[in-house]
């Protein structure tokens, strides 16, 4: 490691301080990194091409270009609450827009994966909207207008574009799983909370799309 | 304008460009990976820590990396006067003194381990600390503990399989800060973010103040790289300087922000080091010092022709 030119400085070469703050310093980063490595983190819904965790926890700088480029607004940089190790990568914010792989904006393919200088959102050869598991849409029945009021409420059933939501005998929908690909169309058009949910303590829309693992876990449904 | 001011309206300028690419969905992305649609640079330092961590070769890191050696070649560390957004973080430490006090009190687990040294910190005095020469004072002159630091950056990616510097790097952090409050006040997402970047960000630039000179891995990069730079490199015209002609200034080695003495080069930081800020330009009394951007040899000869009748004193 040259010091260049220290004639006249307290030192030649490398001091003792230099040393011990540099050699502190690198330490400390990878205790750093392998304390973030270790510590919880919840699965989260990725954009398309983002699927493949550990690419993306490898690859993903977190430059936001992804997020920033989204035409409907339907990634968020991830909340600390989610895991520091995931923090500021993309995830979905379907509240805001559904993803419909930049049908409009780009002809079919997503400006996030376009886009990401990593290659951390990557599609496989042969990727589809309708094979690309983001996650899965699940109906929150508590806050769900259909459900806690039987008002015949349908925006769900009327946004989704691979018909993977049917109505009941009783007009409420039911989200055949089989067929969601998770693409948050029902989210975002889900009323529940501007018609009342959040007296009956809701915190989320009534039908959100959570990621396929939590699904797994309960066992379906 | 001057380029004191230019060195705070330029950063701001490339936050709030970043800021509207971001509200209009345009996403010019930041600092860390900057670009038009499929067109990206990448941070060099990002993109070397993520095909480590990664273990593979991609494409667009490669590229950007050859972009920003070639660029560093020519401008030298010229990115950290003029573009990074982290020393205006800094700034505040003159603009509010008193304002730092709660960011100090708690510092968050992300950065627990990132603030040795920070007791021997708080003793250095400001620069400009009116010293004979600032050149002469160790403190304010770029550390080679930063080598040791980029080594980590891209050890820990290796070794953990993600870039870790990445999530504590106060140039992508300024960036998250703006996303962030635009995401908070544009759409109501209520994050723990908000509060814990900017801690994370007055904590290593406020709190742990000498990170540009002895931690930033990126300007340890810059540094290396510069050794091949002979462009824009302050030269004193000796018909002007003062201490030339028999008087006693040195203000050009008391203004630099990274302790090279441009009259007694020999005595300061390493010419690598040099930032391209034109303090030294701006601040000579006699005008004697200009920043051309190709060594021309009439001017090297008058450097040399200075340097000369030093020796003979």
């Amino acid at each position: 490691m040259e010091s260049g030119k220290n004639v006249g400085s307290t030192s030649s070469g490398m001091s003792r301080r230099e040393f011990s703050v540099g050699l502190g310093g690198a330490c400390a980063l990878l205790a750093v990194g392998g304390g973030i490595r270790v510590a919880p983190a919840q699965a989260c819904v990725r954009p398309p091409g983002g699927q493949d965790e550990n690419r993306l926890i490898s690859s993903c700088i977190r430059c936001e270009r992804c997020i920033g480029i989204c035409p409907n607004g339907a990634l968020a940089p991830a909340h600390l609450e989610d895991g520091v190790l995931g923090v500021r990568m993309p995830v979905a914010n379907f509240d805001a827009g559904w993803c419909d792989w930049c049908a409009d904006a780009n002809g079919g393919v997503p400006l996030c994966v376009e886009t990401c200088p990593t290659q951390a959102l990557q599609l496989a050869e042969g990727a589809t909207p309708e094979n690309v598991i983001m996650g899965k849409a699940v109906i929150i029945e508590d806050w769900c207008l259909a459900y806690s009021k039987y008002n015949g409420c349908r925006f769900c059933y009327d946004a989704c574009p691979y018909e993977a939501i049917t109505l009941d005998e009783y007009e409420r929908p039911v989200v055949d799983l089989d067929l969601c690909n998770g693409c948050g169309a029902c989210q975002a058009a889900c009323v529940s909370m501007e018609e009342g949910s959040i007296a009956e303590g809701a915190t989320t829309r009534a039908i959100v799309v959570v990621p396929e693992s939590s699904i797994e876990e309960k066992g379906g449904r | 304008m001057k380029s004191r001011h230019l060195r705070v309206v330029i950063p701001l300028a490339v936050l709030a460009f970043a800021g509207v690419g971001y509200v209009v969905h345009t996403g010019f992305g930041s600092l860390s990976a900057i670009g038009w649609g499929s067109v990206s640079l990448l941070c060099p330092v990002g993109a070397l820590a993520t095909m480590l961590a990664s273990k593979t070769v991609i494409p667009r890191a490669v590229i950007s990396i050859v972009i920003a050696l070639v660029a560093i070649v020519v401008f030298g560390r010229a990115f950290c006067a003029w573009v990074c957004p982290a020393p205006l973080v800094s700034k505040l430490r003159t603009a509010f003194k008193k304002q730092d006090a709660p960011g100090l009190s708690k510092p968050t687990g992300i950065v627990a381990g990132a603030d040795e040294g920070s007791e021997e910190e708080k003793a250095d005095s400001e620069h400009g600390c009116g010293s004979e020469s600032c050149a002469a004072c160790s403190k304010c002159r770029p550390s080679d503990s930063r080598y040791f630091i980029l080594g980590g950056t891209l050890l820990s990616a290796a070794v953990f399989g993600f870039p870790v510097f990445c999530l504590i790097c106060p140039i992508g952090l300024s960036f998250a800060l703006v996303f962030v409050l635009i995401n908070l006040f544009g759409a109501g997402d209520v994050t723990w973010s908000v509060v814990a970047i900017p801690v994370v960000l007055v904590v290593e630039m406020v709190f742990f103040r000498k990170w540009c000179s002895h931690i930033c891995p990126i300007s340890a990069l810059m540094s290396l790289v510069s050794k091949f730079n002979k462009t824009f490199r302050p030269k004193i015209d000796a018909n002007r300087c003062i201490e030339s002609r028999g008087g006693e200034c040195g203000r050009c080695a008391q203004v630099c922000e990274v302790a090279i003495d441009p009259r007694h080069p020999e005595r300061g930081a390493d010419w690598s080091e040099c930032i391209k800020c034109c303090a030294c330009v701006d601040a000579c009394p006699g005008k004697a010092i200009t920043m051309p951007a190709l060594p021309l040899r009439s001017k090297m000869e008058d450097n040399e022709g200075v340097l000369q009748g030093e020796r003979e004193q």
